[in-house]
């Protein structure tokens, strides 16, 4: 590993850049591939010019190992009153003479947080600012199983623990105060979005409002377009979108009726197992990966909508919508390396909220009503919810249902209705939709089939050597026996059991439980 | 689209020729540079996100932070506009890194409408 450090001086514009430089020089010497070298050069440059522009002098760190790059920059200045606007695409505090230099475009901390892998900040007023980047030399990030688009915000985190509870397959921990995401476990459900109260949840959409002016046609939910209060018809918010910019709107629902079709025609002609359960929504994907491999073949071998349609549409310029962290997955699974055209609901929401509010409030006539959604209803079962999704799967694992043909499942309440990035409440919104329903000129949606099958996750590996496994497996045992079985959660730890697996692979320490250091005491 | 191809469709004056070297011998680089995409404005994290090494650069910008970003980001092109020529400084800086100078007659607008035209976009 080797360490190397750089001053920056504050307000010295001619000598800005060059720890970036230096930084450059590095990484060529050792010969690190092109793409990686650049995301570093961006997050390092970014990093130092917010020194030379806001502070009075500050310190590039930039670490190398053989698996990672580490850039840290520490500098004694004014510190960022607000880091949530600062993050915000378009947000710049820059004076104008910093501006006449072609500096204050407000991308600044946006760009080091694409550029970079991990990304951190602190930041006290009056004192400075402190920014951590971590870049991963190997391609970690494309991997499937560790691929996950929820990010915590640290900052705005104030330890209530309901994270802890919510998340179905345990893979919150909230130590020191901080909660993280233990990756292999999660599946980008939404559940931990939903029940925190100060939005330290967010979905990592790499596209922000910027990127949509590039884009010529958008691709959202059919549950967007309800989102705007009773009075607003979706045709009305299609016409406000396109007031953004966009000359096409294509909404999913035409994807996911032609997925519901061919999977029905899967279950009664190919299909070996029943029920068939239709890839709609990759969250469940995700648990049946993690979770349920014994069902693996009962899932469709079709594309979900959302990657059906930006596979379709790749070449295309077009922006899609993703409304949950796990179709923002779902595209990054596959396409590696591409910049990524995808922005997130809420963030849709909050640019088209304001044209479709300030829209002279006419009354379109209701159009001749859309033919209903392809849907058989005799044949096919309808789950949402991902607690009421893990029962049925539990059910299915133990051979019920074999009548069923095929199974609907939503990790999100009413579909992609309940995703927590929408306002409007989940049964509402969906009710809205269907009385209100309306006819799209957009062509009609093809099913996919699915190129690689899916594989199952090793979420709850011990160890890679089976006979360490089964000793830690016993060590696992030794400690929850100790343990009081209450589940409280005070340790960070959502459960008893997982704490005591958190003890014996060293992600926590003993005395964090309560119960045990006040009875040792 | 050869960089040299863009600086005489678009009649524009070539102030540096790429690396110091080449420039005696006789245009190599200049002549080579093939020119894919453009990245036209003057908000420097914009530049950094778009520019690639293919990417010809459209600024009114003339300052040590534009030979800085261009130095860093491996920019083989700059094109300045109205004509505009910049000190000796600037261009010996850019002659030093090897990125090629050029200024259009044009404006950013119609500057950008020919190149867009030139490249097929």
């Amino acid at each position: 590993m080797t360490t190397h450090s750089y001053t920056i001086v504050g307000n010295d514009f001619e000598r800005a850049g060059l720890a970036s430089h230096n930084v450059k020089l590095l990484l060529k010497k050792i010969g690190v591939s092109p793409e990686i070298v650049r995301r570093a050069i961006i997050a390092a440059y970014e990093a130092e010019m917010n020194v030379v522009i806001y502070a009075q002098k500050g310190t590039l760190y930039f670490n190398l190992s053989d698996s990672m790059i580490d850039i840290e920059v520490i500098d004694v200045g004014p510190g960022i009153p607000d880091i949530q606007k600062a993050l915000q695409e378009g947000y710049s505090t820059a004076p104008d003479r910093v501006r006449e230099l072609g500096f204050g475009a407000g991308l600044g901390l946006p760009n080091m947080k694409r550029s970079s892998d991990i990304f951190e900040i602190k930041s006290t007023l009056g004192k400075g600012t402190r920014v951590h980047m971590r870049i991963f030399l190997t391609q970690q990030k494309t991997e499937r199983a560790n691929s996950i688009s929820l990010r915590v915000m640290e900052e705005l985190c104030n330890q209530c623990r309901k994270c802890l509870d919510a998340c179905p397959t345990g893979a919150i921990r909230l130590r020191k105060g901080k909660p993280e995401i233990l990756e292999h476990l999660c599946i980008d459900c939404v559940e931990c979005l939903q029940v925190c109260k100060t939005g330290a949840f967010s979905v990592d959409c790499r596209c922000g409002i910027l990127g949509m002016r590039e884009m010529a046609e958008l691709v959202v939910p059919e549950s967007f377009l309800v989102q705007f209060g009773a009075g607003v018809r979706p045709e009305r918010v299609i016409e406000s979108i396109k007031t953004l910019g966009f000359s096409d709107v294509h909404i999913i629902l035409k994807w996911e009726n032609a997925l519901c079709k061919a999977v029905m025609q899967y279950a009664e002609e190919k299909a070996k197992v029943l029920p068939v359960i239709s890839p709609l929504c990759p969250a469940v994907g995700n648990i049946i990966m993690l979770r349920y491999p014994s069902l693996l073949r009962h899932v469709a071998p079709f594309l979900s909508p959302f990657e059906a349609i930006s596979t379709q549409f790749e070449k295309r310029k077009a922006l899609f919508t993703a409304i949950c962290p796990s179709q923002c997955s779902a595209y990054r699974w596959n396409k590696s390396t591409e910049k990524e055209k995808v922005i997130s609901a809420g963030l849709l929401y909050k640019a088209v909220a304001p044209i479709v509010h300030g829209a002279k409030k006419e009354k379109t006539p209701a159009p001749p009503s859309a033919r209903r959604r392809a849907r058989p209803t005799f044949a096919t079962l309808n789950v949402s919810g991902i607690r009421h999704v893990i029962n049925v799967l539990e059910q299915v694992e133990d051979g019920l249902f074999r009548n069923l043909k095929v199974l609907e499942l939503f990790a999100c309440d009413q579909g992609c209705f309940g995703s927590p990035l929408l306002k409007e409440n989940s049964s509402i919104a969906y009710y809205r939709w269907i009385s209100e329903r309306m006819a799209t000129k957009s062509p009609m949606g093809q099913a996919l089939a699915r190129t690689s099958s899916l594989a199952a996750r090793s979420g709850m590996r011990l160890d890679a050597d089976m006979s360490k496994a089964i000793e830690k497996l016993g060590a696992i045992d030794e400690v929850t026996r100790v343990l009081p079985g209450k589940d409280c959660g005070l340790c960070g730890s959502p459960t008893c059991a997982s704490f005591a697996e958190d003890v014996v692979l060293g992600r926590a320490e003993k005395i964090e439980c309560v119960y045990l250091t006040r009875e040792g005491a | 689209m050869k960089l040299s191809e863009i600086a005489a469709k678009l009649g524009a004056r070539v102030l540096t020729r790429g690396p110091m070297g080449a420039q005696t011998a006789g245009n190599a680089v200049f002549d080579d540079v093939e020119i894919k995409r453009v990245y036209a404005g003057d908000k420097m994290s914009d530049l950094l996100n778009a520019a690639s090494s293919d990417t010809i650069v459209v600024t009114h910008l003339n300052n040590q932070q534009l030979i800085r970003a261009a130095e860093l980001m491996d920019i083989p092109a700059i094109c300045l506009l109205h004509g505009i020529v910049p000190d000796d400084d600037f261009i010996k800086a850019l002659g030093r890194i090897g990125t090629i100078l050029m200024s259009s007659p044009y404006g950013m607008f119609e500057t950008c409408g020919h190149l867009f035209q030139f490249l097929n976009l």
